[in-house]
């Protein structure tokens, strides 16, 4: 084939523009340490990368997400333990009145301690978070949940219920309302309550109560009437006799699947209803139990009307416990849920970055190589380039 | 004797002409366009001596240029394909380079957005979070708008080099029918001019770069020149003029008329050439990227508008919009003869396309047609007000202002002017809706086990949808709304009323109650703040199976997978074209070694003519001095 000089020079030119476009290539890999910077060096390389690199960010939002919620727990959590703490003391101090040999000063004492332990847990239920919220007012964070009232306290907050997402898909309550907490204790033993009349005479006092065959409980109300000193009648709702018989203190009286056992010698025409149990504040709990305890104790029957009324407050405050209880669990089991996700999401993360890296990072070593070896040939390129261009009949013309 | 003299002057003369030439192709070496020329010498009529015959010397019979239609044609070919796909590919790699890998920052922006929802979702009360947010919204509008803005620049680049293009074809042409004329005469009178007929060539192929071209010769030594379709450029001495026109749907973007097609668009049909690169970048690579960028913002302003509108914001009213997007654009044809408009709404956001669609009314008939694919789309409703024309597979409702003419068109571009337009419409911070827009509460007093969940919006446009309602069981089985009627319970059953909904499950005792109302206060929900953080991940486009994210990844594949074929083409049409230029090169161009043969090869002959020369005067001088002893 006819070579001329021209050729040859635009041949040189156009692989000498390609080598260095080839270099300059290699050069911004190893400089930015990517394997390549725009989408058509790997269109579908950098599909990949956008799609991980967003799955990514949203995991770590996840676990900052995580984070924060585990954060709101925690508070909720040490919230609940002084709660608690505070219900044990005051079912302490119950315990104490319910002794029959407390002077009314020493009941007036207690009394004292029962209302400045109502203080601390309504401060409890009051809890804000580090950022000013109330944690127990559901979503009226802004709103203090619950304020002091004759008969214990009103609830401001809402039953909302705030979630954050830990996940894909997952999301975790991270707070609990007031409502929930400080509300919805059951009132006696948890399935029914026993309430003496308020009209009763008598020194009976309420005992253990249970529900002894799940199976004929039905959940109605019943009253248990004493038609004398020592004789007792259960009615239902209709009016009708359920059971009857001679009453001995301290012997329980079973009736529709439950056992209710009273002692002392309650008057003829006392009462006590029986009914299933209801949701009640702790703050009326503690509230009635300070009512009770400055009362007057002159006569038995009013000493017994008190331990009616201690009995049912350590009821109340048993079943508080309870609740608290298994609020706490709940927000210990929402910790864990916490930790396993974030423990899935890190693993998850550390695969999505080598999944990264394994699309989108530098081989150092072949880029070093292919640039040591772009070089050469440019070089070579150059020289050869040079030495034909040299090569010109002309140049023997001279002279 | 005499003859001597004259044999050896031809000689002289012709050799000097070689010469020349041999010259004139070393000066010519590097001109572009240039065909080496040859000289051709013949034997001089041969001379009667009397029963044989002596030659008469060297004559020039002519020069010739090495030129080889079939390599040329080659070549102008070639040219035709790199120029297209160079100048598309010259736009392939801006995009390519402005998206990079992340879209120009979209995913980052896209990301740190969805992020700032979920920071609202972590404290929905946080004013600092809010704030946060809406620099997040107003950053994101602005990485699309610049990314449009981009784009749109690169149109107009386009409209500036197709108007130079259509300059230069212009002068071209006008430059190839003069030469056209100066070829006739010379011609005509018996002179081959290499030097017009190279300069021609060279237009040709200057010309073929800008646009595909053929030629025919004519007799008489003229050439004509059409564009790829046929459309004539020259014919002979007249010249076509190429102008350029506004498109007929959009005036902002230039079309390739003639005046041979009488004004009318040619460009369809010009598909080769830098022109049909520059066409070809405008319809295949920058519009669809405009388009599907504006999807993905109509997307993200849709979903978090409509997210907004479902919630509560910090003053317990219902969120208002929180980006402000530019709506689908239908423009009319200029060649419609009817005054009629098009309004465009996106019915469905799941059904939209990137593409842009013709809208056609003929013979009382409206026809929906995508523009990308030419597929037809079907079309109800009567385009009236009250009927809109419904696309549903598209996502589209059209309504027109009248009854168009017909033979009327529109173009209706739903996407195209979403992400220059998007924006952040809230100022507020407590604007924002992070609340869901209700609340729902279960009595203290129910003696039931059945729970109540917390309830989602399903119309937020219900009137009704903040009034307060109660639900109370009459018995375990049915339950009374606001105290009226009785409608059965199936446990895990949802309630829908006034525009939410709720579930309510377990076993309900009589009387037990749970109320729906309005959150307002419940400044510490982020039931939609959450909602909001994760329409990222959510379906949104192609009928609920891309998510926005999903599409911003699409976008970079496609526009580097794009970019990635053009290259390859681009570099394989490169090499061809180097081997048709060699190919060229081989026949016409200059080879200055053997110029060097040739000039010491006319060099040598020349000396021995001009020896010769001088022995013919050795002999006269002889001559003359024998007979000088005869005459003294």
């Amino acid at each position: 084939m006819r070579v001329t000089q021209s050729m040859e020079q635009a041949q040189f030119l156009t692989a000498l523009n390609q080598l260095e476009s080839s270099i300059s290539t290699t050069q911004d890999g190893i400089s930015s340490g990517l394997a390549f910077t725009t989408a058509s060096q790997n269109p579908v390389g950098a599909g990949l990368v956008a799609g991980y690199n967003q799955v990514l960010a949203q995991s770590q939002q996840y676990t900052s997400n995580g984070n924060s919620a585990t954060g709101s727990l925690n508070t909720e959590d040490s919230a609940l333990t002084q709660l608690q703490n505070q219900l044990q003391s005051l079912r302490d101090l119950a315990l104490e009145a319910n002794n029959a040999t407390e002077s009314p000063a020493d009941l007036s004492a207690i009394a004292t301690q029962v209302q400045q332990i109502q203080g601390s847990i309504l401060s409890i239920a009051n809890t804000q978070d580090g950022e000013g919220n109330y944690i127990f007012a559901g979503y009226s964070t802004q709103t203090q949940p619950f304020s002091q009232s004759a008969t214990g306290a009103t609830y401001g907050g809402d039953q909302g219920q705030r979630r954050v997402q830990i996940g894909a898909g997952q999301t975790v309550v991270v707070g609990d309302n007031g409502d929930l907490v400080f509300n919805q204790a059951k009132t006696g033993n948890g399935t029914f309550n026993v309430t003496p009349a308020g009209t009763n005479t008598g020194t009976g006092i309420l005992g253990a109560t249970a529900v002894t065959d799940p199976a004929a409980y039905t959940g109605g109300t019943y009253s248990i009437e004493f038609t004398a000193p020592d004789a007792y009648q259960v009615t239902n709702s209709g009016g009708t006799v359920v059971t009857s018989g001679t009453y001995i203190s301290g012997q329980a009286i079973t009736f529709a699947g439950m056992q209710v056992t009273l002692s002392g010698a309650p008057a003829t025409g006392d009462s006590f209803a029986v009914a299933p149990s209801t949701d009640q504040s702790v703050f009326a709990t503690v509230q009635n139990l300070a009512n009770a305890l400055q009362q007057s104790t002159a006569t038995p029957a009013a000493q017994a009307q008190l331990n009616n009324s201690i009995v049912a407050a350590i009821n109340g405050i048993d079943q508080a416990l309870d609740n608290t209880q298994t609020v706490q669990s709940t927000v210990g089991a929402r910790l864990n849920t916490i930790t396993t996700s974030q423990a899935v999401a890190t693993t998850q993360q550390t695969q999505l970055q080598q999944s990264i890296s394994n699309i989108q990072g530098l081989d150092y070593a072949s880029a070093v190589t292919n640039l040591d070896s772009q070089s050469t040939t440019l070089s070579a390129a150059m020289e050869a380039y040079t030495q034909t261009e040299g090569l010109s009949l002309f140049k023997y013309l001279q002279g | 004797m005499s003859s001597i003299f004259g044999i050896d002057l031809s000689a002289l003369q012709a050799f000097q002409q070689a010469i020349e030439v041999t010259s004139n192709n070393v000066a010519n070496a590097s001109t572009p366009g240039y065909d080496e020329e040859s000289i051709e010498l013949e034997t001089a009529l041969p001379q009667d001596a009397g029963g044989f015959a002596i030659g008469s010397g060297v004559g020039v019979a002519g020069v010739q240029r090495a030129y080889s239609q079939a390599a040329a044609t080659q070549l102008n070919t070639s040219q035709s394909t790199l120029g297209q796909l160079t100048a598309l590919q010259n736009y392939t790699s801006q995009i390519d380079n402005l998206f990079g890998t992340t879209a120009g920052g979209l995913t980052t922006a896209l990301q740190t957005y969805y992020s700032g929802w979920s920071a609202v979702a972590d404290d929905p009360t946080s004013s600092s979070a809010r704030e946060a947010l809406l620099g997040d919204a107003s950053a994101l509008a602005a990485n699309l708008n610049s990314t449009s803005s981009q784009l749109q620049e690169m149109n107009s680049d386009v409209n500036t080099r197709i108007t130079a293009d259509v300059n230069q074809i212009n002068s071209i042409s006008t430059q190839i029918s003069s030469l056209n004329t100066q070829i006739e005469q010379r011609t005509g009178s018996g002179q081959a001019p290499n030097q017009l007929l190279d300069q021609r060539d060279e237009l040709v192929s200057n010309l073929s770069q800008l646009a595909g071209v053929t030629t025919t010769s004519n007799s008489d030594g003229s050439i004509n020149v059409y564009l790829g379709n046929g459309q004539p450029l020259v014919l002979d001495q007249n010249t076509y003029q190429l102008s350029t026109v506004p498109n007929e749907f959009n005036a902002s973007q230039l079309e390739v008329a003639s005046t041979a097609s009488d004004g009318a668009s040619i460009s369809s049909s010009i598909t080769s050439g830098d022109l049909g690169g520059l066409l070809s970048a405008r319809t295949q690579s920058i519009d669809p990227a405009l388009n599907q960028l504006g999807q993905i913002a109509t997307a993200v302003a849709q979903s978090a508008n409509t997210q907004q509108g479902s919630g509560l914001d910090l003053n317990g009213q219902l969120g208002s919009a929180l980006f402000s997007v530019g709506a689908p654009v239908a423009t009319s044809s200029s060649a419609n003869t009817d005054a009629t408009t098009a309004s465009v709404t996106i019915s469905n956001i799941g059904a939209l396309t990137s593409d842009n669609y013709l809208l056609s009314y003929k013979g009382g008939t409206y026809t929906l047609t995508d523009a990308t694919t030419g597929a037809n789309v079907a079309l109800t409703g009567a385009g009236t007000s009250t009927s809109p024309l419904t696309a549903s597979s598209v996502g589209l409702s059209i309504v027109l202002s009248g009854t168009p003419a017909s033979g009327d068109q529109f173009l209706v571009q739903p996407t195209a002017q979403a992400a220059g337009t998007i924006g952040v419409a809230l100022t507020d911070p407590s604007g924002l809706a992070a609340a869901g827009a209700i609340q729902t509460s279960a009595a203290d007093s129910n003696t039931g086990s059945a729970t109540i969940s917390g309830g989602t919006v399903l119309d937020a446009a219900n009137p009704a949808l903040l009034d307060t309602t109660t639900i109370q069981f009459l018995t375990p089985t049915t339950y009374s709304v606001n105290g009226a009627g009785s409608f059965a319970y199936t446990s895990g059953g949802n309630v829908d009323l006034n525009g939410w909904q709720v579930k309510i499950a377990g076993t309900p005792a009589a009387g037990d109650t749970f109320t729906v109302q309005s959150n307002a206060g419940g400044t510490g929900d982020n039931t939609n703040a959450l909602a909001a953080a994760n329409q990222q991940t959510t379906g949104v486009l192609s009928n609920g199976t891309i998510s926005v994210s999903g599409a911003v990844g699409a976008l970079i594949s496609g526009a580097g997978a794009q970019a990635q074929q053009v290259n390859t083409a681009q570099t394989a049409q490169t090499a061809v074209n180097t081997q048709a230029q060699t190919n060229v090169q081989s026949v016409s161009g200059v080879n200055l070694d053997e110029e060097a043969a040739n000039l010491m090869q006319w060099q040598q002959a020349y000396q021995a003519s001009a020896q010769a020369l001088s022995v013919a005067n050795g002999l006269f001088t002889t001559f003359l001095d024998s007979i000088n002893g005869t005459f003294s």
